[in-house]
């Protein structure tokens, strides 16, 4: 069944497995880094105190100000709009419609990086957070006082973004799979669930308010902000300042759900790796059986896909659990369920690396095709030539090989060097003494070898 | 270093990554080996690993379409970067023949035959596929 489709939808090209020399080479300078990271272990946490400094100068504060807040919230939902109109009266091909590039690849992928390199900036451009207070600014215009919401459900914590999370993923490489084509998801399907996720959403920020829902269960904004954590930028009390980067991270797990939230974030890439070849003969054999099952095609291959998300998550959970149900073994430790959140920030690097060591050439390549031809011809028509670009391509040859594999493997390589730091940081502070926290780090440092060596793993079998 | 554990742990690392860079070696060699059954056997054209350029080995592969499937499965295509890419399709059905990512693409009607021949300038993997259809007919794999 060589035939099936575990192909992106826009990717009219695929990256070649990394060679098992650099595969060797990346897991040892792992090995190395792990081990000297043992020997020079600071002894006070530093990386606990969150020092913010505001930056001063006036036109920073223009940046933040009401204007600017009003512009980048109109940019965002004009954006959305033409790419849910896009989505639904565009063409039908995937890579020629301005939906799914801009949705998939544009956001779901730039987004984290930006996050990283700018702080959060998905929060002045969420078309939902801007419909929101734009409406509860209404409301308090007409009815004279501030609308009031529902009491948000604490223990719920980011739950619901996790399940959002999953959900999001599913929709782009499971659903959008059908049987013996290799066609993606639809940009009208796409731009379906777009209206369907707009409608949820702000029903949600009308009942528990706008700004709550998009710390708890606005899937984009807590997905996005988890990743602008690592950063140096950040918006407090309306300004923009600047902190020691990763200096905010230790505190953002402290909701509940926010492990789900980074542990469904690297199952999800994982699983998306992972069917491009390390689990392609499992994936083959349980489709099979499926379509013995008398299941449809299309059926069967959701269902075989969905079953393996489903493990993913179980496993990168259990990954983490040993090692969190590890560190409670060592003398002094606090209990297991405060072990379990308190250290689920350190594996946002993992996550990160995850996330560019997978769609690094995707999204340099289909980015091109973003600012060429997607947006001077967003329906995909062939009528259309807004900016004079619409008869550009994708230049494939900015991109060789070997850049690719070495950004790659750097990736991996340095989430895992910060995922160390931060662990490392944590159990100091957690515990008092310096050799129990050493100790109980011999067991998250084989959690980070083990996601890492996977993901080196993930890339050196796929398309192989 | 003062501790004798912790010189011991970095003796350690470097032994275990010295095991694994030389796994990694063998490993490469069974591919070099592979490849070169491959070129033998006069299966696939493709250069071989070393530094001196080999001429551009030609090698037409011929992929037969019967009711709008590829005989015999999806064909590989195999290449090292700078080799002289040729294949042909015959095809019992008219449609497009489309390889992406080079984005050449050449109709073919039912009962003809097109062939393709283009130098391999862009390292990756790119689908052959009946356009009309969206059946994938071939996989070309460009090596750096």
């Amino acid at each position: 069944m060589s035939w099936l489709p575990f192909a992106h939808a826009l990717a009219a090209r695929q990256d070649l497995p990394i060679p098992a020399w650099l595969f060797a080479w990346g897991a040892s300078i792992v090995l190395i880094v792990s081990f000297f990271a043992l020997s020079v272990g600071w002894r006070e946490p530093r990386f606990e105190g969150d020092r913010w400094r505001p930056l001063g100068a006036a036109g920073w504060r223009a940046l933040t100000g009401l204007p600017a807040q009003i512009f980048c919230g109109a940019i965002g939902v004009f954006l959305l709009g033409v790419a849910v109109y896009a989505g639904l009266r565009g063409t039908e091909a995937p890579d020629r419609n301005f939906a799914l590039t801009f949705l998939f690849v544009t956001c779901w992928l730039g987004f984290p990086l930006f996050s990283v390199l700018l702080g959060d900036v998905f929060r002045p451009f969420n078309p939902w957070r801007a419909i929101g207070r734009l409406a509860g600014a209404g409301f308090a215009a007409l009815a004279g006082q501030r609308p009031t919401h529902l009491r948000y459900p604490e223990r719920l914590g980011r739950w619901p973004a996790a399940i959002g999370l999953v959900a999001f993923v599913w929709l782009e490489i499971v659903y959008g799979v059908s049987g013996g084509v290799s066609v993606g998801l639809a940009p009208q399907s796409a731009a379906v669930a777009a209206l369907v996720y707009t409608a949820y959403t702000l029903t949600m920020m009308a009942l528990f308010g706008t700004e709550r829902w998009c710390r708890n269960g606005e899937v984009f904004s807590v997905y996005f902000g988890m990743f602008s954590q690592l950063g140096a930028f950040a918006v407090e009390d309306g300004r923009l300042g600047r902190r020691r980067p990763l200096a905010a991270a230790p505190r953002w797990a402290s909701v509940p759900g926010s492990a789900a939230v980074v542990i469904a974030s690297i199952a999800t890439t994982s699983f998306d790796g992972a069917s491009e070849g390390a689990f392609l003969g499992a994936l083959e054999w349980t489709f099979e059986r499926f379509v013995d099952a008398e299941l449809g095609l299309t059926a069967a291959l959701r269902l075989t896909d969905t079953i393996f998300i489903g493990l993913c998550i179980a496993g990168v959970a259990l990954v983490y659990l040993i090692g969190v149900w590890g560190m409670s073994t060592v003398e002094g430790a606090p209990p297991l369920r405060k072990l379990w959140t308190g250290f689920a920030h350190t594996l946002i690097p993992i996550a990160f690396a995850y996330l560019l060591a997978h769609y690094f050439s995707l999204f340099v390549f289909q980015e091109q095709a973003q600012f060429t031809y997607l947006l001077s011809d967003p329906l995909g028509t062939g009528t259309t030539d807004l900016f004079g670009t619409a008869s550009s391509g994708i230049d494939f040859q900015l991109l060789s090989a070997d850049a690719i594999w070495y950004f790659q493997v750097g990736a991996l390589v340095i989430g895992h060097v910060v995922a160390l730091t931060l662990a490392h940081d944590r159990a100091t502070a957690y515990w008092g003494d310096y050799r129990q926290a050493a100790r109980s780090q011999y067991w998250m440092l084989a959690v980070m070898v083990a996601f890492t060596c996977f993901g080196l793993y993930l890339l050196s079998v796929a398309n192989s | 270093m003062k501790n004798p554990i912790k010189i011991a742990v970095v003796l350690l690392a470097l032994a275990a990554s010295i095991v694994l860079v030389a796994c990694g070696s063998s490993g490469d060699e069974t591919t070099t080996e592979s490849a070169t059954t491959a070129q033998t056997t006069g299966k696939e054209a493709r250069s071989g690993y070393g530094k001196q350029k080999q001429a551009p080995a030609v090698t037409t592969t011929a992929i037969v379409v019967r009711d709008g499937e590829p005989v015999g499965g999806v064909r590989e295509l195999e290449y090292s970067a700078g080799d002289e890419v040729e294949f042909s399709v015959r095809s019992d059905v008219a449609d497009e023949i489309h390889l992406h990512g080079y984005d050449l693409s050449k109709d073919v009607a039912a009962g003809g035959s097109v062939s393709f021949s283009f130098p391999a300038e862009i390292e990756g993997i790119f689908e052959v596929e009946l356009e009309q259809r969206g059946t994938q007919i071939a996989e070309l794999r460009v090596n750096p």
